[in-house]
């Protein structure tokens, strides 16, 4: 420890001696590390934003189906348990929300056009916590409750279908014999969601209604559970698996759609590349500066070795530089990154690459996320790369001879 | 070889460490550069072609408004004579009329709303690479027969196979009910998830009588020899459509805005990235070009006494990083080059990959695409960012004193 | 004991094409409390022998002891733990640390020897008094002049009291008054702490000062005589 404060005190002088240097090298590393993090924080709110997003319409982090349900979404692949047992094994097994649903593809038809949707057979006091509809922003109302005989259809599709609140339009689907199961509806509401396809993919009738139009009386296709971070679903998962055996299928909602989930762990997979990517881009300035450094004072390690000084401590002495000029470059570059992302943190319009971002299924609005955990492992790798770049220009300092080093000019 | 450039080069190599190490941040900067650049334009390149030679072409001819509505009645009268017209007056094949209609397809398990094309059997192959994707059957042959090719997902869902019946429900141009029952003769698999699970295709004929259309379509699919070409075709056509009719022709990025936009989006995240490496490669000589310039004060106090300008001098220090960068320029290069080569027979891919692609009708391994531009585009600029990361250093000379740095040691 | 015993030392260096040997079976004995002038033209070996003494440097064969420790096979850790307790180094100009105060340069080794702080400056504080820099204890060297700069290293190389101090040329770069105050500050400490003294140089002023004078040639010792000091 002692030794430590004496090697960090010539290390700390020695690296102001030749300040310029010093100064183009922590402006690269600050830069550096700006990059990293801004680049990390805009990634990263438009990932979380997508997934937030994403999981809303799925909805739920975890969820039952018919075991064949996810590969073939049909009315004929229904929970195997009724509606009112649902109710039973879940209602008091403390879920943050949870909610069963009818979800089958539907075609609906207005008097002038048709087109294809998700029907959603819902208990609307169930799901409203967690619905990517916000109930009270809806263009006439939404659903009172599940035996409500209206249908709730997204904005963009009312326009195409030429349709608005107060019309009937038809929906069709299949009943379990593969009858066509139709029903007559009046629009009672229009939606908005932050997304064109969300608007036209979803159509919202109560639970009872669906139930009775399919003709699939007490039963459900889904069932939905609400975590407490959709990062973490493990505490939910084991939960309802232990709750149900072999008839269903729970699923996680980075299983129901594959894209988002693969997003989120592609998320910190870019994350750490860049930074390394980085780091390797300063890498070579870094090892640059450090065998400059020791080059311009071979004499000074020289006679430090001959008064007694270890060679271990000169690789500490150099190491320990090393480790300050990253830091302080690294504390530089984080505040710049904070002090650039914060302002940005009410959200960057980017709606002139709207239907480009609705491609990656991302909004048209970023709102840039900076997480601190980012920060953390970002600082911690330049830090733990940085300590072994340095290794070697630390090591041949250290193996100087003496007698050589002090005679050298 | 002339004694400044000489001079120049030895220079250079009196801390051969440091030269090579500064190199070595340009090569590893312009392999990264030229490898994702490569890989950015092979991406772009096969999700344009991907998208338009699926299915919309390079223009489509429309009635105005029908692009973002899509309505049944917003047609193109006499499609397929307008086609035959354009294929005559162009001299070309490359002409198709379709007409699209949404519908309830029922098999005897399932029913799944689908849009449904009617296309000319004869032409479809030419603007579309569909017909040439037929994984079981064959594709449409007669223009007014009762037959249907289905996507394979779409035909898994169905649960039904080539042979089978295929009963069609939707509503005709003027609101009417239609209804018909065709045979299954083909599946194709686009790759493209969208299209799979949602498409089917019948003859423009059969189309036209099912659905009421009275000779209508929706669509003339128009493709280019090339990309290059589209625009130049565009406006001939334009020019040929009659007057009276007020028919629209929208090129590809007006069909598929969200292609160039999620382009863009793309490009400027990737330039964000790109811009970062080079400031840090820049840093980097700075750095070293300083601390060679100051380490030679004495040196250059001596050549300054002899009566050299300053000038001459900064030349030298530039002329120096010249050398440096355009080594780090051939080997970057080079390195790119060799890299990029490797990833272009063996395609590139990383695990996820298919799943984040999928959205922009990619498969899971792309091959990227070398040209002059993306081998020397990256290394170019890194070699301007390296003179102008110099210039500093070389313009400190004029505020030498000779006799001062003479002093200095 | 003797403070320094030497058998029988070798040491040849290749420069080009040549052979030198800088140390050709040289036996040598340094009682405690000597104060020794080692002599001989450029080259003669003298800064290989003193560099043997002082564990810098390993001869190629012969004995070198310490204090009655031999030290030729010792490792480099163990040397440096030598170096550090028992032998003081002074060696030609310029030779302190660029980044350190004066005083800093003094409390170095007493700092990695593990000296508490108070003692480190209660002592560097009286040495360079006693070396005469009373107040310039804040300067860096590149604001003191050579000499000053030769008194702090010095007195960095006694303020731990070591049995032995081995001086390289330390009067190099000095102008003659202050080689003349550097060498009595040196009598004096031999006198008063009993210190071993050995110097090596071709200085004349210097030679006036010992009390045994070893002159080399070619690696041999030509002469050895006791002298009284002036």
């Amino acid at each position: 420890m002692r030794m430590f404060f004496v090697l960090s005190r010539l290390a700390w002088r020695y690296l102001w001696r030749n300040h310029r240097r010093t100064i183009v090298m922590l402006s690269a590393i600050a830069v550096g590390t700006w990059a990293m993090i801004f680049m990390t924080a805009l990634t990263r709110g438009m990932v979380d934003q997508m997934i937030v997003d994403g999981i809303s319409v799925i909805p739920g982090h975890v969820q039952i189906h018919d075991p064949e349900y996810l590969d073939d979404p049909s009315v004929n692949n229904r929970v195997a348990f009724s509606d009112t047992e649902i109710a039973a094994r879940f209602s008091d097994a403390g879920f943050t929300a949870w909610a069963s649903r009818v979800r089958v593809p539907a075609v609906v038809t207005s008097e002038r056009e048709s087109r294809g949707v998700t029907l959603l057979g819902i208990d609307p006091a169930a799901e409203k916590s967690f619905s990517f509809v916000d109930y009270d922003n809806v263009d006439g109302r939404f659903l009172e409750g599940p035996d409500d005989k209206g249908i709730v259809l997204g904005a963009k599709l009312a326009e195409t279908l030429e349709t608005r609140v107060g019309k009937r339009v038809v929906l069709m689907s299949q009943d379990p014999d593969n009858e066509i199961a139709d029903r007559g509806f009046r629009v009672v509401g229009l939606f908005h969601a932050e997304m064109e396809a969300t608007e036209e993919s979803y159509t919202f009738v109560g639970k009872h209604t669906a139930q009775n139009m399919l003709r699939i009386g007490d039963t459900v296709t889904e069932v939905v559970f609400l975590g407490d971070d959709y990062r973490d679903v493990e505490p939910v998962y084991n939960k309802v698996v232990g709750l149900v055996d072999d008839s269903v299928r729970v699923s996680r909602w980075t299983e129901v759609d594959t894209y988002l989930g693969t997003m989120m762990g592609m998320m910190d997979g870019f994350m750490l590349i860049w930074v390394i990517v980085i780091f390797l881009a300063l890498s070579f300035g870094l090892v640059n500066t450090l065998v400059m450094a020791v080059f311009e004072r071979i004499r000074e390690i020289g006679l430090m070795l001959a008064l007694g000084m270890k060679p271990s401590s000169i690789l500490g002495q150099i190491l320990i530089e090393s480790m300050m000029l990253l830091a302080v470059g690294l504390v530089i570059g984080d505040f710049l990154a904070w002090a650039t992302i914060k302002p940005l943190e009410s959200g960057i319009d980017i709606s002139v690459v709207a239907k480009g971002m609705e491609m990656f299924g991302a909004a048209s609005v970023l709102y840039p996320n900076l997480d601190i955990n980012d920060v953390i492992l970002s600082n911690v790798v330049v830090m733990i790369l940085g300590f072994f770049a340095s290794l070697s220009p630390a090591w041949r300092a250290s193996r100087y001879e003496p007698v050589e080093a002090i005679t050298k000019v | 070889m002339n004694i400044v450039l000489r001079l120049a080069w030895r220079n250079l190599w009196r801390h051969a460490r440091r030269t090579w190490l500064t190199i070595g941040a340009m090569v590893f900067s312009n392999t990264l550069l030229v490898f994702m650049i490569s890989l950015q334009f092979g991406m772009y390149g096969l999700m344009i072609d991907n998208t338009l030679q699926v299915f919309s072409g390079h223009m489509q001819i429309q009635a105005p408004g029908y692009k973002d509505d899509q309505k049944m009645r917003q047609v193109v009268p006499k499609v397929r004579p307008l086609a035959a017209h354009l294929r005559q007056e162009l001299g070309t094949d490359l002409v198709s009329a379709r007409g699209w209609a949404f519908g309830l397809a029922s098999s005897e398990e399932r029913s799944y709303g689908i849009g449904i094309y009617g296309v000319e059997p004869e032409f479809e192959a030419r603007v579309s690479n569909i017909p040439g994707l037929i994984a079981q059957g064959r594709y449409l042959e007669k223009e007014d027969a009762s037959e249907i090719v289905i996507g394979e997902t779409l035909a898994r869902n169905l649960r039904i196979g080539v042979g089978d019946e295929l009963t069609l429900l939707g509503s005709g141009v003027d609101g009417s009910f239609a209804a018909a029952v065709v045979n299954v003769v083909g599946i194709f698999n686009s790759g493209v998830r969208e299209i799979d699970r949602n498409i089917a295709e019948m003859p423009l004929g059969t189309f036209q009588e099912v659905f009421y259309m009275n000779g209508a379509g929706h669509q003339v699919v128009i493709l280019a020899p090339d990309l290059d070409q589209a625009q130049a075709l565009q406006q001939r056509v334009e020019a040929m459509l009659p007057a009276d009719d007020g028919l629209v022709v929208h090129g590809w990025d007006a069909l598929q805005p969200g292609l160039r936009q999620a382009i863009q989006a793309d490009m400027s995240s990737a330039f964000f990235m790109y811009g970062i490496l080079v400031i840090l490669v820049a840093f980097s000589v700075l750095n070293t070009q300083l601390m060679s310039v100051l380490e030679r004060t004495h040196e250059f106090g001596i050549v300054m006494a002899l009566g050299l300008r300053p000038g001459r001098l900064g030349r030298l220090v530039m002329l120096e990083t010249a050398m440096m960068g355009f080594i780090g320029l051939l080997l970057g290069a080079l390195c790119g080059a060799l890299f990029t080569t490797w990833f272009t027979v063996n395609g590139f891919s990383y695990p996820g990959m298919e799943e984040m692609v999928a959205n922009f009708n990619l498969p899971g391994r792309v091959y990227p695409r070398a040209t002059l531009l993306t081998m020397f585009a990256g290394p170019l600029v890194v070699f301007v960012f390296t003179l102008a990361a110099a210039t500093y250093p070389a313009l400190r000379l004029h505020r030498l004193h000779p006799v001062e740095a003479m002093r200095t040691n | 004991m003797s403070a320094v015993r030497c058998i029988d030392l070798c040491k040849t260096y290749r420069q080009g094409d040549v052979d030198i040997k800088a140390l050709d079976h040289l036996t040598v004995e340094i009682e405690k409390g000597e104060f020794v002038c080692l002599m001989s033209p450029s080259g003669g070996g003298k800064t290989t022998l003193l560099n043997a003494i002082g564990g810098l440097d390993i001869p190629d064969s012969g004995e070198v002891w310490i204090a009655g420790e031999r030290i030729d096979q010792m490792s480099k850790g163990e040397l440096a733990d030598l170096r550090l307790a028992n032998i003081g180094f002074v060696f030609q100009a310029y030779n302190l640390i660029p980044v350190l105060t004066a005083q800093e340069n003094v409390e170095f080794v007493m700092q990695v020897q593990g000296v508490s702080s108070a003692e480190r400056r209660n002592k560097s504080f009286a040495i360079l008094e006693e070396v005469g820099l009373k107040g310039l204890e804040g300067r860096r060297p590149a604001e003191m002049s050579g000499g000053q700069q030769q008194r702090v290293a010095v007195a960095r190389a006694i303020v731990s009291r070591p049995e032995l101090v081995l001086a390289d040329e330390p009067t190099a770069n000095l102008d003659s008054k202050t080689s003349t105050e550097l060498m009595e500050l040196f009598t004096e400490l031999n006198e008063h702490h009993n210190t071993t003294f050995v110097i090596a140089t071709h200085d004349q002023r210097v030679q006036a000062y010992a009390k045994r004078l070893v002159r080399m040639l070619d690696g041999r010792i030509v002469d050895d005589v006791e002298q009284h000091a002036a």
